[in-house]
């Protein structure tokens, strides 16, 4: 297995779906994720919240070998050993997972490290302990309130992004409208669940979304 | 693993009957009234704060005493505890082995004669089987019974350690069922004096043994329901 760490990290993290069986309405993950990539995802984040472990593995399996098959990015949130087992590419920590030195040392130097930061300097430290990308949000209060504010967070990805060298990406609220907004605020990719899960049409949705991404990121070329 | 090195009297943690500031001032007498075992469980306790616990369990919990982590091998792994226990719907055995390497105990929770069976093709050291009584811990689950625990005991050849509702009392009926030993939570940490409850319970254990070893009639007949003719 070829490591996703390095050059070619930045591109995969363009558009970064995460599953969530709540707004998935019934659909099995697997055909989301297999939608969403038809779209343009370019990573797939297992988010596993609650019911049994045994569960994630199954959907887990799944997903590891759709995203072998579509040479997309699999990413577990939260439980390293779930990532190992499933031998995933990358593993997500916030900060009240497991530490990323921690995390780090458990999957190697092969795996993806992912931190979502709440602070500037929690997000100089991950980078420190051997984070490979930062998630920065949220971005938007959320989309499921479209009117409840202004984007307070896109100052907070700027800062953050300008301070790291690794790559960042923005996450909550964000929708085909404002994620060009995202990327203009020096994200190299926008997280979503919400956007492409909870789409009636999840690949057109991420198909949006991935046209919107790349038009700002080549227009900072 | 030998089966005569799986922990016998396994207390399990349980934040909501006892805080871990309460356990790790408790430990060192608890394990030298007898306890062979503490499984950290913590179910709803962000990783980052269970890591840190189970660092400060790891210093405290010394041989011949072991340290089992449930359902998280990630934190087993980085706290250098003495195996995991997984939960029946939890990681695969194969998978515990292959991370946590060689001489590390890998059990896991049954409920059923078929849950056990699959567990021991797995590779299972230990098994954990219950509730065998009703039990506060969990409210509205039937005791599974004796019989039950007989069915399980004699299923597979791996031992089997029987939780839900053992009072020190209940020990002898139990190790007599044929299980290998008991596992706790509030009949310890629930307890006036859990250091006594602790003595208690070994007391029970060793009592039992010493009077005809259930486990070694199971051995030498290969099971099959007589160690019942032990009664």
């Amino acid at each position: 297995m070829v490591s996703w760490r390095g050059t070619r990290l930045r591109d995969a993290l363009r558009l970064y779906v995460i599953t969530d069986r709540t707004l998935a309405r019934g659909r099995p993950e697997s055909e989301i994720a297999r939608q969403a990539i038809a779209g343009g995802a370019t990573a797939i984040q297992l988010r596993w919240k609650t019911g049994p472990l045994s569960e994630a593995l199954r959907v887990g399996r799944e997903l590891r070998e759709l995203c072998s098959r579509e040479r997309v990015l699999f990413v577990v949130n939260d439980r390293v050993d779930l990532a190992l087992a499933l031998e995933a590419d990358g593993v997500h920590v916030g900060v009240t997972d497991l530490p990323v030195a921690e995390t780090r040392r458990l999957v190697g130097d092969q795996l993806v490290v992912g931190f979502s930061p709440e602070t500037l300097e929690q997000a100089l430290e991950a980078e420190a302990a051997g984070a490979d990308y930062l998630g920065v949000g949220p971005v938007y209060p959320t989309v499921t309130k479209p009117d409840a504010g202004p984007a307070v967070g896109l100052e907070h990805v700027q800062r953050i992004a300008a301070a790291v060298r690794i790559p960042v990406v923005g996450i909550g609220g964000i929708t085909a409208e404002n994620a060009g907004a995202v990327i203009r605020a020096g994200a190299v990719g926008v997280a979503v669940i919400s956007a492409v899960v909870g789409a009636d049409d999840v690949r057109l949705a991420a198909a949006q979304l991935r046209k919107v991404v790349d038009e700002a990121l080549a227009e900072r070329q | 693993m030998n089966p005569w090195s799986v922990p016998r009297l396994h207390l399990i943690t349980d934040p909501a009957v006892c805080s871990f500031e309460q356990l790790c001032e408790w430990l060192p007498r608890l394990l030298q009234a007898g306890v062979d075992a503490v499984h950290l469980r913590a179910p709803g306790v962000p990783a980052g704060e269970l890591l840190k616990v189970a660092a400060e369990l790891r210093r405290r919990i010394v041989p011949p005493a072991v340290l089992l982590v449930n359902d998280r091998l990630d934190i087993a792994l980085l706290c250098q505890a003495d195996g995991v226990h997984l939960p029946e719907q939890g990681l695969p055995v194969r998978a515990a082995r292959e991370l946590l390497g060689g001489g590390r105990l890998v059990g896991r929770s049954v409920h059923s004669v078929e849950a056990a069976r699959a567990a021991a093709a797995e590779g299972c050291d230990y098994l954990v089987y219950g509730n065998v009584y009703e039990t506060a811990s969990k409210p509205g689950a039937a005791a599974r019974g004796l019989d039950a625990l007989r069915e399980v005991v004699h299923a597979t050849h791996v031992p089997v350690v029987a939780i839900g509702g053992i009072t020190p009392d209940r020990v002898p009926a139990v190790v007599r069922m044929g299980a290998h030993g008991v596992a706790v939570i509030r009949g310890i940490l629930a307890a006036d004096d859990p250091i006594a409850a602790v003595r208690a319970y070994r007391q029970a254990m060793d009592e039992v043994r010493g009077d005809g070893d259930s486990r070694d009639i199971k051995r030498e007949t290969g099971g099959a329901g007589r160690s019942a003719d032990n009664r």
